[in-house]
């Protein structure tokens, strides 16, 4: 039976043998259905290969090292939902050791890497030649083919070439890595190529210049103000307002000294009563945000943009003494505004002293890294009291760099002992969360022993498993 | 020793989302204490709510499960979450299961012996007779009746016939008829409704569906004349088509009209002692009712084999069968032309895994056609093929050296199956169907079983 002689027995079925019958013969309905019987049968046990046309070219070999089984293997968990909140550190971690994933979890990866754009630098370490050949088939992984791979973040690779043939995230990596190494070749080499460069693209490689940064790159992100892309001329604006002497930072000084002013001790302030053209070029935005009213928000990006070292000068007092100044109005604009200077221009002296006033997390981060310690250590133990609970402790502490030492992990485990008597709170979750990934997963030992208390052998279960996982990927 | 199972095999044995969520967070070192592991038990004891910690103890053999918390889920967290940390390489060998695992171990094995001398039941008495006459009868009556109601749909035409609920009547008057098996196979109908070809598809399961009333009308005769053939000395099985014996075909057909086998009557049977490699499994719910098909393949019998098991959702199935495993046992098959269906009679030590042998495109389809030749109603079917690569624009082929084997229309590209092959051949367990395949499970370079 042919394909024609089945569709006549369909279209026979359709109508009904009542109105059509088979071939003209009355009662032909069993007719059909034993014929149909036979040709599905045939066609079910008769049943040939169908071409199968030309089948995706195969991926290239592997360059890198596959990940440890029992590495992979912890990675299934973690993505399975256990300890989620590892999954970034298990990435870094092997990204940075070179490795690439086992490919039956590389969808499940890039799965996540397409929704969480913090996740593909790694992802595109991990993926290795497997992973960018799934990605030219999947377009949802696209993304993935504009990812540094490991030649080029592990080393200057083959220079030149790069530059000019590789992929957006190749040309990224080699320009960073070029920086580190010649930071004023990396700059020209980008100034060369600056006018032809995607808008995307010249936004990426500004960021890089942040590495580095000093005083000579001054006139190139001075031009690069008048951009056509207002992400780049945000980004130069930025970078500007981390060079104490660049022009930008004398205007906002200028900017600055005409809205503060002291009088018999007390700081006067007089927010700009509007925003002109200069001041936008300078990268202060015009619409504020949440809601803040605008002279509020332009004032406080006067002060975050003008360099910290203008206020000693215009107040002739320390910066220790000039946090502590009465201010008659705008008090918390012009905190908000000197915290966020410190922090953009990693001025420690400032972070110190501010830190005191406003225990701001990302103040903490500006600290040399001892000093991180000691200050939170200090912290933690004013704020821990039975009558002193801080409830934002475990925010305060994030500004504090991983792996967390020995004393701030004691006095830390100590304060959530201490509150987590009954049910514990949002708060004391959060910090139990915090300790879990910040302590020195070294110290799961020293965490175990610290007290049966069900919350502590929570954490020191997490440390434990933050530590076979490091050792995994040794 | 046993081969550790990987995670994805150890989820796979849950009853359900849930419970896989819920094993996870018992799956951490901290919960446990007292843990230990064996070539065939693996035990410890989890902090619950209570005082009085959980013990949960796997016999990795079977694998069973006990555990002394009140769950109703089987296996129940603990036991799985126990798995997990087992998979995770958290449980320490130890040379003699800990008091409280031997008495349940031992217990089980006491268990089991009797069964196995427990006396047959007695021969069926004059009322079993008769009552058997009887359901002969209505089954008669009611597979008449659907083949009246099949011409009828021809004659008026099946036009109208795109509707969910029009066979529920039929469906119902067949358990009446207590042909459950028909039953079943009408309130299935539904499923050939969606897709533009529709019209043939109907057509082609209300073909099937005559070709069952006839064959019960007719075969009983014809399987007396085959035997009276075969007493005079002719060959036997040229009636029925050369699809096996007619006698094999009728208990097919009275098989799929819903005539069951007791299990002890199939593990009266005859078994087939092999190595079974543990393709796959997929869970069907069909009117609240799970239906598990865990699919199996010998590696010295080359036979498929399919075991079956049925529960109320959210109640336990069958987990003794794990995915990528293989296990030295002895299968008895429910009796037929091409018997598929089995039970584990008894299972022997457990075998380190691998990769199981595969056929061709083409040997596989051969495969199928021979089955088909001897249970012309058979919808799926378990195959490995070696050597293909997905293929095809959205990669939902397998392709071979003579050509490709379509996905069934409702399953996904499988971008794990892609990722592992990377464009290189590999092995692949699928379920065959008469719409496409329905990949199951395949290996890695490492041989490492991935669950697709």
């Amino acid at each position: 039976m042919n394909a024609a002689e089945w569709e006549e027995l369909v279209s026979v079925a359709l109508v009904g043998t009542d109105r059509r019958p088979l071939a003209g013969r009355a009662g032909s309905e069993t007719e059909v259905l034993a014929r149909a019987a036979v040709r599905t049968l045939r066609v079910r046990a008769g049943r040939r290969p169908v071409p199968a046309g030309e089948p995706p070219a195969a991926a290239a070999a592997e360059k890198q090292p596959v990940v440890p089984r029992a590495a992979a293997d912890r990675l299934a968990r973690i993505l399975g939902g256990e300890n989620p909140r590892l999954l970034d550190e298990w990435l870094r971690a092997a990204a940075e050791r070179g490795y690439r994933l086992t490919p039956h979890l590389l969808p499940e990866l890039l799965d996540r890497a397409a929704k969480d754009r913090s996740i593909r630098p790694q992802a595109g370490v991990l993926a290795g030649e497997r992973g960018r050949w799934l990605a030219r088939l999947n377009p949802a992984w696209e993304f993935l083919l504009a990812e540094a791979t490991v030649a080029t973040v592990t080393g200057l690779g083959d220079g030149g070439e790069t530059w000019q043939l590789g992929t957006p995230g190749d040309r990224r990596a080699y320009l960073a890595a070029l920086r580190a190494a010649d930071p004023a070749g990396a700059r020209e080499l980008l100034a060369a190529t600056w006018e032809k460069e995607t808008p995307d693209d010249r936004e990426a490689f500004l960021k890089v210049l942040a590495d580095g940064l000093c005083g000579d790159d001054e006139p190139f992100l001075e031009a690069a103000l008048d951009d056509r892309r207002r992400e780049v001329r945000n980004e130069a604006a930025y970078l500007l307002s981390r060079l104490p002497e660049s022009r930008l930072g004398l205007r906002m000084a200028e900017r600055a000294a005409r809205c503060l002013t002291v009088a018999d001790g007390e700081i006067h302030v007089d927010p700009p009563a509007s925003c002109d053209a200069a001041m936008e070029r300078d990268g202060i935005r015009v619409k504020p945000q949440y809601g803040a009213g605008e002279r509020s928000w332009w004032l406080q990006q006067v002060v975050a943009r003008t360099p910290l070292a203008v206020w000693p000068r215009l107040f002739g007092r320390p910066p220790g003494e000039i946090v502590r100044m009465p201010m008659a109005d705008w008090g918390k604009e012009i905190v908000a505004g000197w915290v966020r200077a410190a922090m953009v221009q990693e001025d420690p002296e400032w972070a110190r002293e501010l830190f005191l006033v406003d225990a701001q997390a990302n103040l903490l981060a500006v600290l040399p890294r001892e000093e991180q310690e000691s200050v939170a250590v200090e912290f933690v133990r004013r704020n821990s009291g039975r009558n002193a609970r801080h409830p934002h402790l475990a925010d305060h502490l994030s500004g504090v760099a991983a792996p967390w030492g020995a004393d701030l992990s004691r006095v830390v485990l100590e304060t959530i002992l201490d509150q987590c008597t009954g049910q514990p709170t949002w708060h004391t979750t959060n910090l139990i969360n915090v300790a879990g990934e910040r302590i020195d997963p070294a110290l799961c030992d020293m965490a175990e022993r610290f007290s049966p208390e069900p919350h502590i052998q929570e954490i020191a279960a997490l440390l434990r498993f933050r530590n076979n996982m490091v050792k995994e990927l040794q | 020793m046993i081969e550790r199972w990987n995670r994805d095999q150890v989820l796979a044995l849950a009853p359900d989302a849930s419970s896989q969520k819920a094993a996870q967070g018992v799956s951490a070192p901290g919960k446990w204490s007292g843990t230990g592991v064996t070539d065939d038990a693996l035990w410890g004891e989890c902090k619950g709510s209570g005082s009085k910690p959980y013990r949960a103890c796997v016999d990795l053999s079977e694998p069973a499960y006990r555990c002394t918390c009140p769950s109703r889920k089987f296996p129940c967290k603990h036991a799985l979450g126990l798995l997990l940390l087992w998979s995770a390489g958290g449980v320490p060998e130890a040379g003699e299961p800990a008091d409280w695992v031997g008495e349940w171990l031992d217990g089980r094995r006491d268990r089991a012996a009797k069964a196995v001398t427990r006396a047959p039941k007695g021969e069926a008495g004059p009322a079993d007779a008769r009552r058997a006459a009887q359901r002969e009868q209505r089954v008669t009556a009611g597979l008449a009746d659907l083949e009246r109601w099949l011409g009828d749909q021809i004659r008026q035409g099946i036009a109208g016939s795109r509707r969910h609920d029009q066979w529920d009547d039929l469906a119902k008057r067949l358990i009446d008829a207590q042909a459950p098996g028909v039953a079943g196979a009408v309130s299935r109908l539904g499923s050939a409704l969606d897709g533009d070809d529709w019209p043939g598809r109907l057509l082609s399961e209300y073909s099937l569906l005559y070709l069952l009333c006839v064959a019960h009308r007719t075969l009983p005769e014809r399987a007396s004349e085959a035997e009276a053939a075969a007493g005079a000395g002719a060959a036997a099985g040229a009636v029925a088509g050369g699809g096996g014996a007619p006698a094999g075909l009728l208990e097919r057909v009275r098989d799929r009209i819903g005539f069951s086998v007791t299990k002890e009557e199939v593990l009266a049977g005859q078994t087939v002692r092999d190595l079974w490699d543990v393709l796959g499994r997929r869970d069907e719910t069909h009117d609240r009712l799970i239906a598990r098909r865990v699919w199996l393949r010998g590696r010295s019998s080359g036979r498929a084999a399919l075991v079956l098991s049925f529960a109320p959702t959210g109640q336990a199935l069958d987990a003794s069968l794990v995915t990528g495993t293989t296990v030295d046992a002895d299968l008895a098959f429910y009796p037929g032309s091409t018997p598929l269906r089995a039970v584990v009679a008894a299972r022997h030590d457990a075998v380190p895994a691998g990769p199981p042998p595969g056929v061709s495109v083409d040997r596989a389809l051969e495969e199928v056609a021979g089955a088909l030749a001897g249970d012309p109603w058979l919808d799926s079917w378990p195959v490995v093929l070696e050597g293909v690569v997905p293929a095809g624009g959205d990669l939902r082929l397998l392709a071979g050296a003579s050509g490709a084997l379509p996905f069934h229309p409702s399953v996904q590209t499988s971008w794990r199956l892609v990722a592992t092959s990377g464009g290189h051949p590999l092995t692949v367990a699928a379920e065959w169907t008469p719409r496409g395949l329905r990949p199951l499970t395949t290996w890695d370079e490492e041989g490492r079983v991935i669950i697709l």
